[in-house]
């Protein structure tokens, strides 16, 4: 993540957003910074020729202001250069000739630190993530996590998310494949089975699988453990995006990462089960096992709190459901405009990737205008009235490559 | 080919696995009825022959192999091997067990932990004492608060399983590769002639941060000399500072370190050389009173300040002695034999588990570090 980007509102609703997004787009991650539990003094206001009317955003280099705060936090205890306060400023007068973000730190012994650093003065753009369609989810103890990434070996690339049994299985793997000599230099591959009853709330499909990045997860989880949060995680389908979020001392966390991983399983459920511990909160120990099976629509999730939007109806939450089914009868049934012969159910995944259907339902959807950057939502509003169109996730845009649990389709 | 077995030690097969790894990337390992043994040849630098009695590490060893005396032979990587072995530190239970995925084989270790107790909802707290007291059970925990009470046992059952489930299970796939007989038949453990002095050394902990500081000061006084201290990274064992280690029969080690400026030693007194059994030295008694230590003997005294006689010397790499030396955290007896200007072996004993088998031998690690020439 090479650029960070800053957005200040008003102190009434104040808060301080800074937010960043990968080369490839796969990750975003955004900290929103209270107003008043977080800062010290916050004092906003919007220059009165600005387009953006009462905000300011604008985009700097992620190095430029790491070089600044990076390794501070152990300059606090008692050594000679201790910062007693860091006062923040943005210079954007019309009457200066540049525009600065200025990070003043008060030393011991009346020593200041002036950092100057120039920013651009741009539209911040937000990834959205609609919680009402990611239905499943988890929260745990960041304390628990922390204390299981550190058995994910140093090297390995990918983590699978998986529920099963009544079990939580992280799996951390690598996808290169070495022989002789070099079969010993591969990484450790680990998996982690949790329990459900670990979670505070844990509501996934069973047997699919959900692929993110290794480094990512540790990084949140690192992070999240610092703030001493629960993490919550928010998710749909494999290759749709996932969130993690959590928040204390003043301070909102969000990640949104696009996720890998494997759609058969998930699609050619008839009837999808669903690993649970939701509407048994209060006999953990007793009950997952057995609501293990039921099927959403059986018991359906009680809404959860901090979630301020409204959730889907009991109905369209079946419909986006029977959507899961959807994709086994559409892939009989290919693009009547395509130039490939039909060829059984191996075809569509050698297909290529058809960008402009997908067109609107993109989960990872941009917004410049950033009205309220935490309460907008980007609806899949046709869900409930068109569901064959998310019929065929596996064939997104956003997927990078083709996934290792294809690849043996080749010849058999 | 089967492999499998509960690992009842699990400290003692972290550190010693550590200890290995200092030396070398790769060890060949050796399972078979009798014992399991770990060497560690790398290019140059010190070997380590090692053999570990079954009941040292493993519990419920279960071997089969198509190979002559159920033998097997594999190459794991020790610092994945050692890395897998540290998230078994506050374990319940482990095991591990040869296994294959995808054609690539592996040594999977499964491990078992209790998980933090405080993730736990809270809310099954006013349940706890529901049932306190009813005599048939032993519960601890709050399951059903309303459950009725004619459905106690079978909640109680099933109460207990969801328990056992709770536990976390890690599993880590460690990737080795299986070696054949073959490949391992021209490997031998090095041959030595008799050695001059043996004696137990002091323990090593403190050996080794003396030995750490001589090759610390060789060092800074070799780049005090104008040599680009860049060039340190790449040198190999045989370029590093060499340290002089000496022994005679009198109970004295002394560790020395000589370079253009300077001088240093270090001088323990008092040690015990070990007596040896005549049964273990070739012509009984008769090889016994020909044997170069009994020559030694004879030679220097128990000061160790009277010159130069009675003394075995050798010259060992600094950093690869230190290296040798971290065996130190096994906490075993070490005995060292030298033979003069040409070898060092050591002998390190792993101390006895709880129950000792009466002739299952013993767990011991031999080091053969060749001398440099001065």
């Amino acid at each position: 993540m090479t650029v960070l980007s800053f957005s200040l509102t008003p102190e009434a609703t104040g808060r301080l957003t800074i937010t960043a997004l990968n080369l490839s787009k796969t990750a975003y991650a955004a900290f929103a910074l209270d107003a008043r539990t977080f800062f010290i003094d916050y004092d906003f206001s919007a220059s009165s020729g600005a387009k953006s009317g009462d905000r300011f955003t604008c985009q700097l280099l992620n190095k430029a202001l790491q070089s600044v705060f990076k390794g501070r936090s152990n300059e606090g205890r008692g050594r000679e250069s201790a910062v007693e306060r860091c006062d923040v400023s943005i210079q954007d007068q019309p009457d200066k000739t540049e525009c600065r973000l200025i990070v003043k730190m008060l030393c011991k012994h009346g020593m200041t630190k002036f950092y100057r650093l120039t920013y651009e003065s741009v539209e911040v753009m937000h990834a959205l993530f609609d919680r009402t369609a990611a239905n499943q989810g988890w929260r745990i103890s960041s304390r628990v996590l922390r204390e299981y990434i550190e058995f994910f070996g140093p090297k390995t690339e990918q983590l699978d998310l998986l529920a099963q049994e009544g079990k939580a299985v992280f799996t951390s793997f690598t996808e290169k494949v070495a022989t002789g000599t070099e079969a010993l230099k591969q990484p450790l591959e680990t998996a982690i089975s949790l329990h459900t009853g670990e979670f505070e709330d844990f509501h996934m499909q069973q047997d699919m699988h959900i692929v993110i990045s290794v480094k990512d997860f540790k990084a949140i989880v690192t992070h999240a453990e610092t703030l001493r949060a629960p993490i919550s995680c928010h998710f749909s389908l494999p290759t749709r995006p996932l969130q993690f979020s959590y928040h204390n001392l003043g301070m909102h966390s969000e990640f949104t990462l696009m996720t890998t991983g494997d759609m058969r399983a998930a699609s050619t459920t008839p009837n999808p089960q669903f690993v649970s511990n939701r509407g048994s909160s209060r006999q953990p120990s007793v009950i997952p096992a057995q609501a293990t099976g039921r099927s959403a629509s059986e018991m359906p999730p009680p809404p959860r709190p901090g979630i301020s939007k409204p959730l889907l109806s009991q109905s369209q939450r079946t419909s986006a459901k029977a959507q899961v089914r959807q994709p086994s009868m559409t892939e009989s049934d290919p693009d009547p405009e395509s130039l490939f012969m039909p060829d059984g159910d191996e075809d569509p995944r050698w297909e290529p990737l058809n960008y402009e259907q997908d067109e609107g339902e993109e989960m990872l959807g941009w917004d410049a205008n950033n009205e309220h950057p935490s309460q907008q939502t980007f609806r899949d509003s046709g869900t409930a009235a068109r569901p064959p169109r998310r019929a065929e996730p596996s064939q997104e845009g956003l997927e990078p490559t083709q996934r290792l649990s294809q690849m043996h389709g080749m010849f058999d | 080919m089967r492999f499998r077995a509960d690992i009842r030690n699990i400290h003692t097969f972290t550190k010693f696995t550590a200890s290995l790894a200092t030396l070398g990337h790769i060890a060949w390992v050796r399972l078979d009825n009798k014992d399991v043994r770990f060497t560690v040849i790398p290019d140059t630098g010190t070997q380590v022959w090692s053999v570990l009695t079954l009941d040292t590490i493993f519990d419920n060893y279960t071997i089969q192999s198509a190979a002559p005396n159920n033998t097997i032979n594999l190459e794991v990587p020790l610092a994945v091997l050692q890395r897998a072995l540290r998230s078994a530190q506050n374990a319940n239970a482990a095991s591990i067990r040869l296994t294959k995925k995808d054609n690539i084989p592996l040594l999977s270790l499964t491990i078992t932990t209790e998980t933090l107790r405080s993730s736990q909802p809270t809310a099954t707290a006013p349940g706890q004492d529901h049932f306190a007291g009813n005599g048939t059970s032993s519960s601890i925990n709050g399951f059903h608060p309303d459950g009725p009470s004619t459905d106690f046992r079978e909640e109680s059952v099933e109460f207990f399983g969801a328990r056992q489930d709770r536990e976390t299970v890690v599993t880590q796939d460690i990737p080795i590769r299986v070696l054949a007989a073959a490949a391992v038949e021209g490997l031998h453990e090095p041959r030595c002639r008799a050695p001059d002095v043996h004696i137990v050394l002091p323990n090593l902990v403190q050996l080794k941060t003396i030995s750490d500081r001589f090759t610390k000061l060789a060092l800074a006084t070799k780049s005090g000399a104008g040599r680009s201290i860049g060039g340190f990274a790449t040198q190999s064992a045989t370029a590093g500072p060499k340290l002089e280690l000496s022994a005679n029969m009198h109970g004295c080690l002394r560790l020395a370190l000589h370079t253009d400026s300077m001088h240093i030693s270090s001088l323990w007194t008092g040690l015990e050389n070990p007596e040896l059994d005549p049964e273990q030295v070739s012509d009984g008694e008769d090889g016994l009173a020909n044997h170069p230590s009994t020559r030694m003997k004879a030679l220097g005294d128990s000061t160790g300040q009277h010159g130069e006689e009675g003394w075995a010397t050798v010259r060992v790499e600094g950093r690869d002695w230190g290296r040798v030396l971290s065996v130190g955290r096994l906490g075993g007896r070490v005995i060292a034999c030298f033979c003069n200007q040409h070898a060092l072996i050591l002998y390190v004993f792993l101390p006895a588990g709880e129950e000792v088998v009466v002739g299952g031998g013993e767990s011991v690690l031999t080091y053969y570090i060749s001398s440099y020439a001065a």
